[in-house]
Formats: C-alpha cells, sequence, structure tokens
C-alpha cells in the first residue's frame, strides 16, 4: 500500500518536473524555427532566435560581464543597505508604536511612487557628491534600490515585530522579562519569517529598480542601459543578449534567496 | 467614542509626520538654493512647484505647464488602463484554468514564479521594437506587469478553499457553477484585490516608462524633454508629483472598488 503511494507521488513529481520543461522547449522550438515570429509578427531582426543570441553572448562576454557587474553592485549594495535600514526603523517604530506606526504610514505611501520620479531626482541630488561621473551615478542607482529596498524592509518587519502570537507577550511580561529581552527573544525570532516576505519583493525589485535607474544615470553602464543603447543603434540581438543577462541576475538573485530561506526557516512550516 | 478619540490622534500622528516630511524637504531646498547654481533642477521649494502648477506663463505649444502635464498625463493613464484591464482579465483566466486543469497549472505555475524574477520593466525597448507601436508597447507591458500578480494571488484565493467547503458542495449536489459562483469565486475575491493593489502602480510606472523610450507625447516623454531642459524644469517636478499621487491614489482606488465588491469581508482593512 505503502509503496503503491510513493509511486504515485513520484509520478506526480515527475510531472511537476516535466509539464514546465517540456512546454518551455516546445517555445524554444517554435522560436528557433521561426513559428513564434509568425504568431506574434516580429521578424528574426528584432526577435533574433536563440542559436544567435547564444552566439552574440560569446562573441560580447566581456562587456556583458562588465555591466552585469555594475548592476548586480548597484542592486546588491542598495538591497543589503536598504533593507538593513529598513530594519532599523521598524526597530525604532516598535519602540515608539504611537509615533512610529503614523511614520510608516507615511513610508508606505513611497510604495506607490513611481521609480521614475525618484531616479531623476537622485541623479540631480548627487551630481557634486564626486567627479568621477561612474561612482556618483554609482551612488545615484543604489540611493533609489536602497530608498525602495527600505520601505518594504521597514512594513513588512513592523508587522513581524507586532503581530505576535496571542498572549505570548502577556506570558513575556508575567515573567517580568525586561522589555529588551522581550524585543530579542519575542520579537526578533517572530520577525524572521517576515523578512523573508519583503526580500520576496525586494530582490526582484532590486535588480528592476537599478536597471530602470541606469537609464536616468548620467554614466553609461548596466545591462539596463545597454538593452535601451543597443536597441537606439539597431542592435538587437546584442540588445537580446544584455535581456538574457537580466534574466540571469534575476533568477540567481531569487534562488539565492529560496536557498537562504530555505536554511533559515527550516522547521517552522 | 474612544476609538474615535483614538483615530483622531492616530489621525494628528499622520499629520505630524507628513509635516515633518515638508519641512525636511524645504530645509533641504535652503540649503540647495544656496549652494548651488540652479536650484530649480536639483530641489526647488515646494512653492515653487505649486506656482508653477497655477502659473499662466506658456512653456510651449502655446500651453501652459500644467495644461502639458494634464494632457499627456491623459495619454499615458489611458493606456496604462487598458494595459491594466487587459492583465486582469488574462491573469484570472489564467488562474481559473489552472485551478481547473492541473497539467496547465503544472506548466504555468514554475514560469509564474520565473516572471517575477525577471526584469520586465527592463525589457520595455524591446517589446517597443517588436510592436513597433509605441501605444501597442504601452498596453503590452502594462498587461504583463498587471497580469502575473493577479494571476498568482487569485491562484492562492482558490487554494486557501478548505477541503471541507469542498466536501459539504458535493454533499448537497451543487453544480459546477454553483461551486464556483457561491464558494470558489468569493474566496479568492480579497487575494484578487490583494493582486490588484500590487499592480495598479506598477502599471502606471510602466506606461510612464515606456513613454520615456520614444517621443510623440505621454508623461514619461515630457519628463525626459523637461530633464533635457527642452522645456520648463517644473514640468519634470509636476509630472514628479502627480505620478506619485497617481500611484498612491490608484493603490486607494483599488481599495475602495473592493471595499464596494466585498464590504464584508477585511472590514479592518
Amino acid at each position: 500500500m505503502s509503496d503503491r503511494k510513493e509511486f504515485s507521488l513520484n509520478k506526480n513529481m515527475i510531472s511537476t518536473a516535466v509539464y514546465p520543461i517540456f512546454f518551455g522547449l516546445f517555445i524554444l522550438l517554435l522560436w528557433e524555427t521561426e513559428a513564434l515570429h509568425k504568431i506574434i509578427d516580429a521578424d528574426t531582426f528584432t526577435l533574433p532566435v536563440p542559436s544567435r543570441i547564444i552566439g552574440i553572448i560569446a562573441e560580447n562576454l566581456p562587456s556583458i560581464l562588465k555591466n552585469t557587474k555594475a548592476t548586480v553592485q548597484v542592486a546588491v549594495g542598495g538591497l543589503v543597505l536598504g533593507s538593513l535600514l529598513g530594519y532599523l526603523l521598524a526597530m525604532i517604530a516598535t519602540a515608539f508604536p504611537k509615533w512610529g506606526k503614523g511614520g510608516l504610514t507615511i513610508v508606505s505611501a513611497f510604495n506607490a511612487v513611481p521609480v521614475i520620479a525618484i531616479a531623476p531626482i537622485m541623479t540631480n541630488l548627487t551630481k557634486d557628491f564626486s567627479r568621477d561621473p561612474n561612482l556618483r551615478s554609482m551612488l545615484a542607482k543604489t540611493l533609489v534600490v536602497m530608498l525602495l529596498c527600505t520601505v518594504s524592509m521597514s512594513i513588512n518587519a513592523f508587522r513581524g515585530f507586532n503581530e505576535l502570537k496571542p498572549f505570548s507577550e502577556d506570558l513575556m511580561k508575567s515573567i517580568a522579562a525586561k522589555p529588551a529581552s522581550v524585543f530579542f527573544k519575542l520579537r526578533v525570532p517572530n520577525s524572521v519569517p517576515y523578512i523573508f516576505t519583503a526580500l520576496r519583493v525586494s530582490v526582484p525589485g532590486s535588480v528592476i529598480f537599478a536597471m530602470v535607474s541606469e537609464y536616468f544615470a548620467e554614466y553609461i553602464i548596466g545591462v539596463g542601459r545597454q538593452i535601451r543603447e543597443n536597441i537606439v543603434l539597431a542592435q538587437y540581438a546584442t540588445a537580446w543578449a544584455y535581456i538574457a543577462a537580466a534574466f540571469v541576475i534575476g533568477v540567481t538573485m531569487y534562488i539565492i534567496l529560496l536557498i537562504f530561506e530555505n536554511i533559515l526557516l527550516r522547521g517552522r512550516r | 467614542m474612544t476609538i474615535n478619540r483614538k483615530k483622531a490622534s492616530e489621525r494628528l500622528v499622520t499629520l505630524v509626520w507628513g509635516l515633518g516630511l515638508i519641512g525636511l524637504w524645504e530645509i533641504g531646498a535652503t540649503v540647495v538654493e544656496n549652494t548651488k547654481r540652479s536650484p530649480q533642477n536639483v530641489l526647488p521649494h515646494l512653492y515653487q512647484i505649486i506656482q508653477s502648477v497655477f502659473s499662466t506663463a506658456m512653456v510651449s505649444n502655446k500651453q501652459t505647464a500644467l495644461q502639458i502635464v494634464l494632457s499627456n498625463a491623459g495619454l499615458t493613464l489611458y493606456r496604462a488602463g487598458i494595459g491594466f484591464l487587459i492583465g486582469i482579465a488574462v491573469g484570472f483566466l489564467l488562474a481559473l484554468l489552472m485551478q481547473r486543469f492541473v497539467p496547465i497549472e503544472k506548466i504555468a505555475f514554475p514560469y509564474l514564479m520565473m516572471i517575477q524574477m525577471i526584469p520586465i520593466l527592463g525589457m520595455a525597448p524591446i517589446v517597443l521594437a517588436i510592436t513597433k507601436d509605441i501605444d501597442k508597447s504601452r498596453i503590452v507591458i502594462a498587461a504583463i506587469l498587471t497580469f502575473y500578480p493577479v494571476a498568482t494571488n487569485t491562484l492562492a484565493g482558490f487554494k486557501s478553499v478548505e477541503k471541507e467547503k469542498y466536501e459539504l458542495m458535493h454533499s448537497i449536489a451543487a453544480t459546477d457553477r454553483q461551486l464556483y459562483t457561491k464558494l470558489l469565486i468569493p474566496a479568492c475575491i480579497p487575494y484578487f484585490f490583494t493582486g490588484l493593489k500590487i499592480s495598479a502602480p506598477m502599471a502606471i510606472t510602466a506606461s510612464i516608462l515606456v513613454d520615456t523610450l520614444q517621443g510623440g507625447g505621454g508623461l514619461g516623454c515630457m519628463l525626459s524633454q523637461s530633464l533635457k531642459h527642452a522645456m520648463s524644469i517644473y514640468v519634470f517636478w509636476q509630472i514628479v508629483f502627480l505620478s506619485a499621487i497617481v500611484g498612491i491614489l490608484s493603490y486607494q482606488l483599488m481599495a475602495l472598488i473592493e471595499k464596494i465588491v466585498s464590504p464584508y469581508e477585511r472590514a479592518g482593512a
């Protein structure tokens, strides 16, 4: 009996993996044989076949790596700084709940502000920071990513600090725990899953924000900017190579996040 | 009575924070005014921006700054709206199909996850190159950005229905139609609106970003022209504020529609 169950579970798992892979290969086949082009009414000039894109990636590998590095630096730098700042803000808001909650209402309004509005402001604000346009563009882009990651982390971490299990706070009080030990023994552990909720939004977000802020930066570097520059020059195949790079950055960062989440949240579910 | 008073004090706190933010901006603007050569490019005073809204001076083409902003806002928001609606329809339909047919869920789910990791906004230029039409590409990008939060959240809503409820529906011999209209769709509504709240500001951001890629009107186009000093820089500042306000309002609008559609669920939120 149990044998059979295991087998059906296995079969289920196999189909979970096989179906999407099969579908992906099917699309790739359509793309490579140019059937996809007929469906969406495109030409091989703007939508080159995969084998050609791979060829272009191989040819331009050094410059793709250079631009990838620039984008990853901005995305990761902004993500780390912003998340730390957001967590700190949530701590402060928890310490002063009355004022903190109102402050976070204002912060959450930033969530709806388009990146497009923030990126040019940051570029202008950092103009006098350094003589080196690369360095000051880097700062401007990192600040944009940081601001948006701060927002999502502070809102989620605040919820993590405050949405405690019923009576757990009362228990801590009944055993005369100091506020500091309530914080570190109860609130901080409780906030861990919420940190990952925030990161699930801000990890893909950081790549997107980094790419968009590259559009408005002074110095021409980064994957997002290269996609655009190459399209302006009508080098669509090269632009696709950078899109592939962007795809790899996004997926890699997300997978790293999932691995971390798996390790840190083990046993919680 | 006490609830009212609590609410009033919460409002006061938010108000104080808002005023604090304005104060911070003004301090920054004063510093910039005294240190930079062209302060209006970096950080103008708020009253200067407000003044420019009501100013009757012609900026270009016999239009005042406000007229330019509003007429182009209409263009951009209209396209964002169409894309948003298409995205909702596709996302909801996909979630329904995924709920109904297991193979479709197996095929589509990994790709739905993956699409979250891809910086779609960075791909805007290539979509423009393929569709060759700025209006079409605005709609397509806004639709893509809308469809996956709606699809994943709605699917989560369908999944949240407990097994007992299915069993109850079967035991009273409910038809398929009744199963959907009485159980599944009501259950997914709150989740569906979560998706809408995420995607509404995103659709607007996307539409503005696509504008910046090409001439021919739209908020983003005016934004980049104003940044290049082709017209008054205050057009830029007005657009920054307008896009922020519209972004926040789009979120609030979704919350309002949710309240109208399902007034009893989530009464607290």
